[in-house]
């Protein structure tokens, strides 16, 4: 008994006796002390805070090998296993974070807005506040540098690429018809509307290699992960209604989202430039359901619209109106989860479908076409570290098109493009960064296989400024319009050069880019226009140099946020049936935007002015003997709208656009055949309406009394 | 007998050590944190809620100082990284006990934080969020006086932008006083804070 209570007695003196001292020094990357870092032994209360030179000692009553954790705020957590009976005057190096606000950030070509950007280009609210907009995503983005306003169409036009050279991406999955539909020199507007989204990534260039299928451009688009609340959401205006409604259980939440759009009462108060028989009208709805795991969310979007219209054309070659009637039906259903596990791997994987149908009568004559489209993906990101990731994946992308026109024998394709790419993501360090990735894919229709290496490099050059450079080859399968008639033919391709420099600090951004692009494979043809017996090449060439100018402040004026975009383009192209190496009508040399927001607190509104500008376009007058040797005046459009919140709910909203009403032209089409006077005639391609007004109101109903539909304008 | 005693005495000694070492460490962390040295606290806690996984309370005074300090800071670069840091540790104990409403009242103030950060951009996202944690927080204690002063306080400063009537958030104010004088902490750690607040804003309130 006696030699146990001695053997108790000597364990516990031998414990209080094993005391360790643990000390050292806290520096950082340069050498510096770190006064006030945590430094304690994982899971136990033994530990200290580094005094003001960095240096530290503290007791243990820990033995043999632990894990000591040195923390602060702004350094990356370090972890060293040590053995605490041996553990003085040692040095620990605190690495700066980066994942810190001033950290390097890989920017070339890409614009961003939303949740993760650190530094916002535009903010989700700007997407539908900006007058002009309309609510309409890609409106938004026309006010952005790099872009083309290209009225008649309403795409996105980037960078002297045509607007098929953009992809649209929900969720990382492809949207095949990002567009409603329409006919020749009607602006259509994009398909999906700003309120499911919480943020949005625009690059004109220079993109991931996670990207493919697109020349010019890609538009990201990401749903949000959870709702805020329930809430019901009405709108009345005068084009439309509009009526949504958000329920959230404990796991998983629904949006529904339902719209009507009709023309014809506002077609009746304001006639416009057009002879409609029957104005636009469109019934369309979109839902996001999602669910959480534990690991992981899957989201399921899914969007339908039928939409119609009928009016009468004039047309340069007709001596009466075309009579042209259309109506659409699309489909697009989206369902994406993105999960991590163990080891820090995180997965994404989905699948979309997309379906387009159009009827279209022009005169006597109809056309009916259908395309469906798919695209499944898988993609995982492995992040080692903080500091170095790696993603890998695949695509496979079907596209199934079929069409008929009265009188000729049906057409149609059917492709199916796989591909695979990775990806590294390495910090050098908190001042540079790179991402360097490849990208490969193979088109069973064209029969061929490309191979596109993509790499982005940003440097921080001080606290608040960097540059970046981005070089990468782009692919993309001839568009639609081609490859229904033929399918002997090799992708199109881009090389895009961009240097960037970028100045953000609190709440002003700089943004100067620079790029030249080389365009090869062009598609070109021998007709007219295209048809069943033009003879195809992929011949064609052409570049695009220009720079690109970004300035948003909403720091020096209380209550003003304002960014002006300037870009100037250099861009020829040998393609389609140009005789010559020319600008294509679509570009203007110089475009600039100014686009104000100032919110006045005594009159609970929001006022803004947007003001578009762009030298002239290029058209081809046959009247001269120089091909595309016209020009057309200048735009200039200037926008207004005005939001006033009636209550925290309940919100009241104008717009109007090009108050000062200036005579656009976009530019001119030429008849085919001289007329008696030895001339072509021709007649201008012009906005729909000079002006066109909007008067909103939009009522939330939720529980908290407080969110409002400012975001959906 | 006397040997016994001794072991009995190192035995019971060890014991009460174990109990205390807890309080001993939370105490020391309050004392720091009164001396106005709130890092130091924050470090204090941070190594309390490494050793101590079972309790909630060390990593809500790192959320909630951490906070706080990133209201009195001008440094944007540092107040994101004392929300970030809030949030990471609120995220570790949401993740144990969802229906914390301290912890929800908690989450609704980083939040706010979030916002006074940079309204133009926080504004929109986080106010419905904001709101959204104290309705679930007063749904399962509506007796908490920090949840109906938190909210009430939130409210005031919405109505106030709108030009609305503070009046019942003013009244909720008055309630949520009485509220804390009848409010028993759990534990003598568990959080008891908000009164001080809560009788400037009834001042103000009195003041039109």
């Amino acid at each position: 008994m006696k030699s146990i209570f001695t053997f108790l007695i000597f364990l516990c003196t031998t414990a209080a006796f094993s005391q360790n001292i643990v000390s050292g020094k806290v520096v950082d990357e340069k050498g510096k002390g770190v006064p006030g870092a945590n430094l304690f032994i994982d899971g136990t209360y033994d530990g200290t805070s580094s005094d003001e030179n960095g240096n530290f000692s503290f007791t243990t009553d820990t033995t043999g090998n632990q894990v000591l954790v040195a923390s602060f705020l702004i350094y990356e957590t370090s972890r060293t296993t040590i053995d605490v009976s041996n553990f003085k005057d040692k040095t620990i190096k605190l690495r700066e974070n980066v994942n810190s606000l001033d950290a390097v950030v890989v920017s070339a070509g890409t614009m961003e807005s939303g949740d993760k950007a650190r530094v916002s280009v535009l903010k989700p609210l700007d997407i539908v506040t900006t007058a002009g907009s309309a609510g309409d995503i890609v409106a938004a983005l026309q006010t952005l540098p790099g872009t083309q306003t290209v009225g008649e169409s309403g795409r996105l036009f980037v960078r002297g690429g045509e607007a098929d050279e953009t992809q649209t991406y929900v969720d990382g999955i492809r949207v095949a018809q990002p567009y409603g539909s329409t006919t020749q020199n009607l602006p259509t507007r994009g398909r999906f509307s700003p309120f499911l989204f919480s943020g949005i990534s625009f690059s004109t260039g220079g993109y991931s290699a996670e990207y493919g299928e697109a020349l010019s451009s890609v538009l990201l688009l990401n749903t949000q992960d959870e709702p805020d609340q329930n809430k019901t959401d009405i709108s009345l205006m005068t084009v439309g209604l509009g009526i949504g409604n958000t329920q959230k259980w404990a796991k998983s939440s629904l949006s529904v989202n339902a719209a009507y759009i009709d023309l014809a009462p506002y077609q009746k108060a304001i006639p416009q430039n057009i002879d409609w028989n029957r104005p636009f009208q469109s019934l369309s709805g979109e839902a996001v359901y999602r669910y959480g795991f534990n690991n992981g969310l899957l989201k399921v979007y899914g969007a339908f619209d039928a939409s119609r219209y009928d009016l009468n054309q004039s047309n340069i070659n007709l001596d009466h109106k075309m009579r042209v009637d259309l109506s659409n039906n699309n489909l697009y259903l989206n369902a994406s989860y993105k999960g991590n596990f163990s080891g820090n791997w995180q997965i994404t994987s989905g699948v979309s479908y997309g379906y387009g149908a159009n009827k279209i009568g022009l005169d006597e004559d109809e056309v009916e076409n259908a395309e469906n489209a798919a695209h499944l993906k898988l993609k995982f990101r492995k992040s080692f570290s903080d500091r170095v990731k790696l993603s890998f994946g695949g695509d496979y992308f079907i596209t199934d098109f079929d069409e008929q026109y009265t009188g000729f024998p049906q057409i149609g394709y059917n492709a199916n493009i796989a591909a695979v790419y990775s990806e590294a993501d390495v910090f050098f360090s908190k001042k540079f960064a790179a991402k360097v990735g490849i990208r490969a894919s193979n088109n069973d229709l064209l029969n061929e296989t490309n191979v596109a290496p993509r790499i982005s490099l940003a440097y921080k050059i001080a606290k608040y400024s960097q540059f970046s450079f981005a070089y990468g080859d782009f692919t993309q399968a001839p568009r639609q319009e081609y490859l229904k008639y033929s399918k002997f033919f090799e992708s199109e391709k881009a090389s895009h050069y961009i240097l960037n420099f970028q100045y953000a600090k609190e709440r002003q951004t700089l943004r100067l880019e620079a790029y030249y692009k080389d365009y090869r494979n062009l598609v070109g043809y021998d007709t007219p226009t295209v048809a069943y017996n033009s003879n195809f090449n992929n011949n064609g060439n052409g570049y695009a140099a220009g720079l690109d100018v970004f300035w948003r402040d909403g720091k020096s004026v209380k209550n003003l946020e304002y960014w002006v975009s300037y870009s100037y383009i250099d861009t020829k192209r040998m393609y389609q049936n140009f005789p010559e190496k020319v600008t294509p009508s679509f570009v203007a040399d110089h475009n600039l935007s100014l686009v104000t927001k100032y919110w006045i607190p005594d009159w609970k509104s929001q006022i803004g002015f947007t003001n578009s500008f762009s030298s002239g376009r290029p058209y081809n007058n046959p009247n001269e003997i120089k091909f595309m040797n016209g020009k057309t005046k200048s735009y200039n459009n200037l926008a207004f709208n005005w939001a006033y919140l009636l209550t925290a709910q309940k919100i009241l909203y104008f717009s109007v656009s090009n108050v000062l009403g200036s005579q656009n032209v976009y530019g001119y089409e030429y008849a085919n055949q001289k007329n008696s006077n030895g001339i072509y005639a021709r007649q201008a391609i012009t906005p729909t309406a000079d002006r066109f007004f909007f008067v909103g109101f939009f009522w939330t109903i939720s529980q908290d009394k407080k969110s409002n539909q400012l975001d959906n304008l | 007998m006397k040997k016994l005693l001794l072991v009995f005495a190192i035995f019971v000694t060890g014991m009460s050590q174990a109990q205390t070492k807890f309080e001993q460490g939370m105490g020391q962390a309050f004392g720091l944190w009164k001396e106005g040295k709130p890092a130091e606290a924050t470090a204090l806690f941070e190594r309390i809620a490494g050793a101590e996984k079972n309790s909630w309370l060390p990593n809500y005074y790192v959320a909630f100082i951490s906070t706080i300090s990133s209201f009195e800071t001008k440094d944007k670069e540092k107040v994101n990284a004392l929300l970030t840091k809030a949030q990471n540790v609120l995220d570790i104990e949401m993740a144990k006990d969802p229906n914390n409403p301290e912890l929800l009242v908690l989450q609704a103030l980083t939040y706010t934080g979030w916002i006074a950060f940079d309204p133009m951009t926080n504004g929109m996202k986080y106010s419905p969020k904001v709101m959204e944690l104290y309705g679930k927080a007063e749904a399962i204690a509506p007796e908490n006086p920090r949840v109906v002063y938190g909210k009430a306080e939130f409210e005031i400063g919405g109505a106030k932008f709108f030009g609305t009537d503070t009046k019942p958030m003013c009244a909720e104010i008055d309630r949520a006083i009485t509220l804390f004088a009848k409010f028993k902490p759990e534990t003598p750690f568990s959080p008891k804070w908000g009164l001080d607040r809560a009788l400037d804003i009834q001042k103000e309130c009195g003041k039109k």
